[in-house]
């Protein structure tokens, strides 16, 4: 015999201590006596540090004043931000001159609309643009930076970032709006849609020599004006410190990798030293190396300026850390897929460059994000060799007159700034390295 | 394909070039090649320049007396005495000791902070997350400045010490330091020392008799409050038998300052703080990441035969997380060597302060000078892999 109800049973309400609040407090912070005690500990610890932080750094804070006395008159414990807010300007941009920070700005602007594609679903061509970023975006950028006269080689990089630039931009248009290539969209409005492919290249080609030849006419006249790096600094020296160091320590790590796998002793032998010479030494003394050795090592009558000694040396640093990022990546790769590269008749470099790469950069996204974590962090220390990166603008606070002896607020506003960027960075590639790993995860 | 090669055999068209050792042969040379004329010509390049700039090379400078006076020293110097190859030791020791004290107290902070992070104590764990991000997000050299400037510097004026020990003025805190009482063995002292001795090995005596008892009958021994009993009271009853022989240097305020006892300048002071801060975070998540890499099944099983909760942690859990912890461990303590050498910033004499910046000024000698810092930066790091090595041979042995 069997009981069978015709209606189905309505579910219970889920126990209390499962859906309200106070039952959520008793299982996560007073389950047991032990626990009562850490969480009572932990909440004090809080509240001493959360109420003493904000009575120092907001009650009791000073925002508006000319200098630090009128900051004391105000109140004698609280921070006094006004030296910060008088100094913003100097913190971002170090001593570059007011009138030619707007070249600082677009850059800026133009490399995160350059980047912005990338994280578009709709948009195409990923790959192309990735790579103009690389090629052409540090002349343009450098350009904006440095201004002066232009070389040859400078008029043709400019012109090119320029059509790369707008090109990208006209193409993010055609992937968000109409889901296509620039290149189909191009097609399409021209009405040579039916042509031939051969005819359509051809087209093509000659639209984008007519755009080059147009830009570089005009641009010719384009002049900025001329900076000298010794006035670069604060957190846009930082960011061009770290980003040259990044974009070329990449691909050297690459090589290095390869070097260290290589089944050449001698190539395998000078990579590792290379590598584990670097790796074992602190990025200070690298950079004392690059300031007292490398005049030194230079033929007559040539010189490096500061700046470039200090690029040289951290990129040569990070790039023996991106070689040990990349050598992990490549031994996660299974044999086999070396084997089937092989199979189909692929040599050493197609083997790495369509096969190997690709799926190994996947499993690198995430250590290469942390590693410029630590490459943005590590650069504070040209402050100590005598740059006024955003660590020497903010230190250089205290030694105004205005402000003398402000030491504190200063370096409380660069932690937090770090933090923010670092902080946000790091959250990114957690979430990146989620996101990657979705095939092998069940 | 023209058709003259139509006949030839396969072999012959592919012969040279296509040979796997020629062509491996050849990339070698050549990378030889490359790295030698590059080496080879910034070499002639520095003698050139070295000769223009009538500077001398060689390790002769070493015996020359330095000029200048160093804050913190374990050894004796004096400033026109002391030559540089003092300078020298004096900067390798002190690099050392900071990193010794900063690695002690990194790991034990880490481990501290890093089994928080897993309480099932929401509250608890949000915050050590929050120290952890924090200090993991900051730059250090940021937080080695904050320390110095923002914490010692404002310690109270010589006037107003503060004593830590709570009136017994055996510790003083000032913007000058750190003072300690130090204690000076009197005659007689040796006693003692050897009675510790004898009691370290009576302890470890008894420990193998209990683990060999255990392994035989199962049965376990509660052996520690034998030897802590042991560990204590053997020495501390020999030293009152000998007659305490052991006096204080107690540090005493004559004119501006204190004199005796043990200094430990404001400099140090920071460095170790932020040094020890720094990598417990790092340490920390390593060690969450080790327990988390333990199979939930193995805990669980270990609590259904019965064991208490800290007994599964400390039989079952942490024994299969160490050989996950220990690598980045040490890989942490290595960086924390390295960093060490940002001891520049605030002026504590470390080798790179020391001998890169100082000595390098004085004498020049750039390449010496850089050459021996780095070499003994690589000796530090050999000595602390080949550690690793051995840990890891260790583990795969016990694996399998």
């Amino acid at each position: 015999m069997a009981i069978v109800t015709l209606e189905k049973t309505t579910a219970r309400p889920a126990p209390l201590s499962e859906t309200t609040a106070l039952g959520w407090l008793r299982i996560n912070l007073f389950s047991s006596v032990f626990n009562t005690v850490l969480t009572v500990i932990s909440l004090y610890v809080v509240y001493l540090t959360v109420s003493s932080v904000f009575t120092w750094g907001y009650l009791d804070a000073t925002f508006i004043a000319d200098n630090r006395r009128e900051c004391y008159k105000n109140s004698l414990t609280g921070a006094c931000w006004a030296g910060i807010i008088n100094w913003f300007n100097n913190m971002f941009y170090g001593r570059y001159p007011d009138a030619e920070t707007w070249g600082v700005n677009s850059a800026a602007v133009i490399l995160i609309l350059w980047m912005a594609p990338l994280w578009m679903s709709r948009v195409r061509g990923k790959i192309l643009i990735a790579v103009s970023v690389v090629v052409f975006y540090p002349f343009l950028a450098g350009y904006l930076f440095a201004g002066g006269a232009k070389s040859l080689l400078m008029n043709i990089m400019v012109t090119g970032a320029i059509v790369a630039f707008a090109l990208n931009l006209l193409n993010t248009l055609a992937g968000l709006f109409t889901d296509t290539s620039i290149k189909e969209a191009l097609i399409k409005v021209l009405g040579q849609s039916t042509a031939a492919e051969g005819t359509q290249r051809k087209v093509l080609f000659a639209l984008l020599v007519l755009c080059f030849a147009v830009v570089f006419t005009l641009q010719s006249n384009w002049l900025v004006t001329e900076v000298s790096w010794t006035r670069w600094g604060g957190l846009f020296l930082t960011f061009v410190i770290s980003g040259i160091a990044m974009a070329l320590s990449l691909p050297l790590g690459i090589v290095l990798a390869l070097g260290r796998r290589s089944e050449l002793p001698a190539v395998r032998v000078l990579s590792t030293g290379f590598i584990e010479i670097f790796r074992s030494v602190p990025l200070i003394t690298v950079l004392f190396m690059a300031t007292t050795m490398f005049p030194l090592f230079m033929p007559d009558g040539f010189f490096l300026n500061n700046l470039v000694q200090v690029i040289i040396a951290v990129t040569l640093f990070n790039a023996c850390y991106m070689a040990e990022i990349v050598r992990a990546g490549l031994q996660a790769i299974p044999k086999g897929q070396f084997e089937g590269a092989h199979t189909i008749g692929l040599g050493y470099w197609g083997t790495m460059g369509l096969i190997i790469m690709p799926q190994a950069l996947k499993h690198m996204i995430p250590n290469i994000v942390g590693n410029l974590i630590g490459l943005l962090k590590d650069t504070t220390l040209v402050s100590i060799i005598g740059l006024f990166d955003v660590l020497g603008m903010l230190r250089s606070i205290s030694k105004d007159v205005p402000w003398l002896g402000l030491h504190k607020e200063p370096l409380v506003f660069g932690g937090l700034l770090f933090f923010v960027i670092c902080f946000s960075m790091s959250k990114y590639s957690r979430h990146l390295e989620f996101k990657l790993s979705a095939g092998s995860r069940r | 394909m023209s058709n003259e090669s139509g006949d030839r055999t396969r072999s012959d068209e592919f012969s040279f070039f296509q040979d796997q050792r020629v062509r491996s042969g050849f990339y070698q040379v050549l990378a030889v090649a490359v790295v030698g004329w590059l080496v080879w010509y910034l070499i002639s390049n520095t003698a050139h320049n070295l000769e223009a700039r009538g500077m001398s090379t060689g390790f002769d400078f070493m015996q020359v007396s330095a000029g200048f006076d160093i804050e913190f020293k374990l050894l004796e110097y004096a400033p026109g005495v002391g030559t540089y190859a003092d300078v020298f030791k004096i900067g390798v020791l002190n690099t050392l000791l900071i990193s010794f004290f900063a690695i002690i107290l990194s790991t034990v902070l880490g481990f501290f902070i890093g089994v928080l992070r897993l309480s099932n104590n929401w509250l608890v764990s949000k915050v050590s997350l929050a120290f952890v991000e924090v200090f993991r997000n900051v730059p250090l050299l940021i937080q080695i400045v904050f320390w110095y400037i923002g914490v010692f510097s404002l310690m109270p004026a010589v006037k107003k010490t503060l004593d830590l020990s709570f009136g017994a003025e055996r510790l003083l805190l000032n913007n000058r330091g750190l003072y300690m009482a130090w204690p000076v063995p009197a005659e007689g002292f040796w006693m003692t020392v050897l009675a510790f001795g004898v009691a370290i090995v009576a302890a470890l005596l008894i420990r193998h008799r209990a683990l060999k008892r255990q392994a035989a009958s199962g049965e376990q021994s509660n052996v520690l409050l034998l030897s802590l009993a042991l560990l204590i009271i053997l020495p501390l009853s020999v030293f009152f038998a000998t007659g305490s022989p052991l006096a204080w240097d107690i540090p005493v305020l004559e004119g501006f300052n204190f004199v005796g006892g043990a200094t430990v300048a404001p400099a140090f002071l920071a460095l170790l703080a932020s040094l020890s801060i720094y990598h417990a975070a790092q340490i920390a998540e390593a060690v969450r990441a080790g327990i988390l890499s333990v199979n939930v099944g193995q805990g669980e099983a270990a609590k259904s035969i019965g064991l208490k909760p800290g007994r599964v942690m400390s039989l079952v859990v942490i024994p299969q997380a160490m050989p996950s912890i220990v690598p980045p461990l040490i890989s942490n303590w290595m960086n924390l060597v390295k960093n060490s050498s940002l001891a520049i910033a605030v002026g504590y004499p470390d080798i790179v302060s020391l001998f890169m910046q100082t000595s390098l000024n004085q004498v020049g000698h750039a390449v010496e000078i850089v050459g021996l810092t780095m070499v003994f930066y690589m000796l530090v790091s050999l000595i602390i892999s080949a550690l690793l090595n051995i840990y890891n041979k260790r583990v795969q042995l016990v694996e399998r």
